[in-house]
C-alpha cells in the first residue's frame, strides 16, 4: 500500500491550475482511454479534443420548437442575434437549423439573415421527402438536414417498409440534395437502438460511395440521433448503446471524418449533457443542442452547458461572451415567457445562491469557496444569498453588503446587522412564517435598522 | 478607562442583553455554556458592547472571546492600546 504523509503547508494549494477562478473550472486528462471493440483494445486520446475543431451546433428552432409553442418571429430573430453573440466570430456555435415548412419559418430566416452574422449559419430541416428540397433551394441554403431513421423501431414499425426500402429511399433523397446543390445531413434516427452492422454501417458506407467524388464541402454529414437518450458513454458499454464504439466504427470503419460527424441528443435518462461532451471526447466535432435543453420530451443537450464544456476542454473563452447566457434567460423568462428552474445551472435563479448560514458566512470570507467560478465577471450574476431563518447572520450581512455595494473594509460587520438578522428569527419563531424573506423586507429593515448607511450608500 | 470599570460595564451589558441580574455573573463565566448565549446572542452581546464603548470591532477577534474576563480583557486592550 502507497503510504501518504501529511503534508502541513503554510500556504492553502488551491488547485488553480485547474480552477483558475476567472475561467470555469477546466477539464484535464492523464492518458488514453481503452475500449474493447471486437475483443481488441482500441486507445482513444481524449487529449485530441483539444486541437480538434469541436464546435456546437443549434437546433433550438428545430427540436426545441417540436416541445413548445411556436415563437414569434422577433423572439426568433432576437434569440438567432443573441446566438450568435455567444458563439463569437470564432463560431463556437457553427450553425443552426430552421424548419422551412411555414411562411414564418422562411420570412423568420430572412430575417435572421439580414442581421448579417457570419455564425451562425443557417441550415433546413426537412423530412425525407424529394419533394421538400424545392424549399430549400429557394431559400438559398447550403445544407439541410433530412430525417434517415435507421432503427427497424422506425422502420418496420412506424415507415412498414424493409431495411432496403428505406435505404432505397434515404439514397434517392441524398442524391436529390446533390443535384440540387445542396450539402446532405443524414439524421440518423434513433441510432443507439439500432441495428448496427445490419443496417446503419452498411447505409453510411453506401452513402460515403455516393460522395466519394464530391467536393469537400458537399460531402454527407452524418447526425447520430440519440433518440430516446438511450446512449452511453461508459467504457466497454455494448453496442448498440456505447457511443465511444459508434463513433470509432463510424471514423475507422465507414471513413467518415470527425468534422462530418455530429451528436444529437436527448434527455430521457439524464444524460444527456454527458452523453455529448462524452461523444466530443471520443471524436466527433459537432454537438448538437438546444438553449436551456429545451427540446422533444425530456430536452436535448443544453446550449449553454455545452458553452461551459468548449471553455473547459479547450481552457480559454475562444470569442465566447458568457454574459449572453444570462441575456438569454431572462429574455426567455420576460419575453418568451419560458420559466426556467430556480435550481437550474448557469441561469435558474438560485445557480449561485445559498440559503445555508454556514455557506454564506463561506462566501463572505472567501467567495470562491461556494461559488463554482467568477459568476459576476462571466456572466453577470454575482453569488447572491437568500434569506430564511437558516441563512444565519452571515447570509444577512452578506445580504445587505451586496444591497449596499459595500466593499473590503467597508463591509458591515455581523455585529452591524445583528438587529435585523433578530428580526428574520422572530418572523419565523414567534410569527410562524414559512416563506423565504423578500428582497423588499429586507431593503425595509436596512432602512430602519441602517438608516445612516442606507441613505449614504444605496443606489435608487 | 481603568480596568475595574471596563469589568463593570462589560458586567452591566451582558446582564441586560442576558437578562440576568449583575450579581450573578462571574469572570469566569463562559457566555455560551454558563450563560447561554446562543450563536445570535452572542453577536448581539458584542453589537452591545461596541454601543457601550462606542468603538468598532473585529469581527474575527472579537467572536473568539468566550468567557466575560476574556471579554473584559479584549476590551480592555482595544480601549487602553495595550
Amino acid at each position: 500500500m502507497k503510504k501518504y504523509e501529511l503534508q502541513d503547508v503554510t500556504q492553502p494549494n488551491l488547485v488553480e491550475d485547474i480552477f483558475p477562478y476567472s475561467l470555469p473550472p477546466l477539464i484535464k486528462f492523464e492518458g488514453k482511454i481503452n475500449e474493447t471493440i471486437d475483443g481488441k483494445v482500441v486507445e482513444f486520446d481524449p487529449n485530441e479534443v483539444k486541437t480538434r475543431d469541436i464546435h456546437i451546433t443549434d437546433t433550438t428552432f428545430r427540436d426545441g420548437q417540436q416541445a413548445r409553442p411556436p415563437y414569434k418571429k422577433e423572439q426568433m430573430v432576437k434569440i438567432f442575434e443573441m446566438l450568435s453573440r455567444l458563439g463569437g466570430s470564432n463560431g463556437v456555435i457553427r450553425q443552426s437549423e430552421f424548419f422551412l415548412y411555414t411562411k414564418n419559418d422562411r420570412d423568420t430566416i430572412d430575417a435572421c439573415r439580414n442581421l448579417n452574422v457570419r455564425f451562425p449559419e443557417i441550415t433546413g430541416w426537412i423530412r425525407a421527402n424529394k419533394g421538400d428540397f424545392r424549399l430549400v433551394k429557394e431559400m438559398g441554403l447550403k445544407e439541410t438536414g433530412m430525417l434517415t431513421s435507421s432503427s427497424d423501431y422506425h422502420i418496420f414499425h412506424k415507415q412498414n417498409q424493409t431495411r432496403k426500402q428505406a435505404m432505397d429511399q434515404y439514397v434517392e433523397v441524398v442524391e436529390a440534395a446533390l443535384e440540387a446543390g445542396i450539402r446532405p445531413r443524414c439524421h440518423l434516427e434513433d441510432i443507439t437502438r439500432a441495428d448496427l452492422p445490419g443496417f446503419v454501417f452498411p447505409f453510411v458506407q453506401r452513402l460515403e460511395r455516393l460522395t466519394e467524388n464530391q467536393p469537400a464541402n458537399m460531402k454527407v454529414k452524418i447526425r447520430l440521433c440519440d433518440t430516446m437518450g438511450f446512449g452511453l458513454s461508459y467504457p466497454n458499454a455494448a453496442e448498440p448503446r456505447s457511443i465511444p464504439k459508434l463513433i470509432w466504427r463510424l471514423r475507422n470503419e465507414c471513413g467518415i471524418s470527425p468534422d462530418r460527424l455530429e451528436w444529437h441528443g436527448h434527455n430521457d435518462f439524464h444524460k444527456v449533457h454527458i452523453n455529448g461532451a462524452s461523444a466530443w471526447i471520443y471524436g466527433l466535432n459537432a454537438l448538437n443542442g438546444t438553449l436551456f435543453g429545451l427540446g422533444e420530451r425530456c430536452g436535448n443537450p443544453p446550449l449553454e452547458g455545452a458553452i461551459i464544456e468548449y471553455i473547459a476542454l479547450k481552457g480559454s473563452l475562444s470569442g465566447i461572451d458568457l454574459s449572453v447566457i444570462t441575456e438569454l434567460a431572462q429574455y426567455y423568462e420576460k419575453e418568451v415567457g419560458t420559466h426556467l428552474a430556480s435550481n437550474y445551472p448557469f441561469v435558474g435563479k438560485d445557480f449561485n445562491t445559498t440559503r445555508a448560514g454556514i455557506h454564506a458566512g463561506g462566501l463572505r470570507k472567501f467567495e470562491q469557496i461556494y461559488n463554482i467560478f467568477d459568476t459576476t465577471a462571466l456572466l453577470n450574476r454575482p453569488p447572491r444569498v437568500s434569506i430564511t431563518d437558516k441563512s444565519g447572520t452571515d447570509g444577512i450581512a452578506l445580504w445587505v453588503n451586496d444591497f449596499l455595494g459595500l466593499k473590503g473594509d467597508e463591509r458591515l460587520s455581523v455585529m452591524k446587522v445583528a438587529k435585523i438578522q433578530r428580526w428574520v428569527m422572530d418572523q419565523y419563531e414567534i410569527e410562524g412564517r414559512l416563506s423565504s424573506i423578500t428582497d423588499e423586507e429586507l431593503e425595509e429593515q436596512v432602512k430602519l435598522q441602517l438608516p445612516d448607511f442606507y441613505q449614504k450608500y444605496h443606489k435608487n | 478607562m481603568k480596568r475595574e470599570e471596563i469589568a463593570e460595564r462589560v458586567i452591566k451589558t451582558t446582564a441586560r442583553e442576558l437578562k440576568l441580574q449583575p450579581s450573578e455573573i462571574k469572570e469566569s463565566d463562559q457566555f455560551a455554556m454558563e450563560l447561554g448565549a446562543d450563536s445570535l446572542k452572542s453577536i448581539e452581546l458584542v453589537a452591545a458592547f461596541e454601543e457601550e464603548f462606542d468603538l468598532t470591532v473585529v469581527e474575527e477577534e472579537a467572536l473568539k472571546v468566550q468567557s466575560v474576563g476574556s471579554a473584559i480583557d479584549f476590551f480592555d486592550s482595544i480601549i487602553n492600546k495595550k
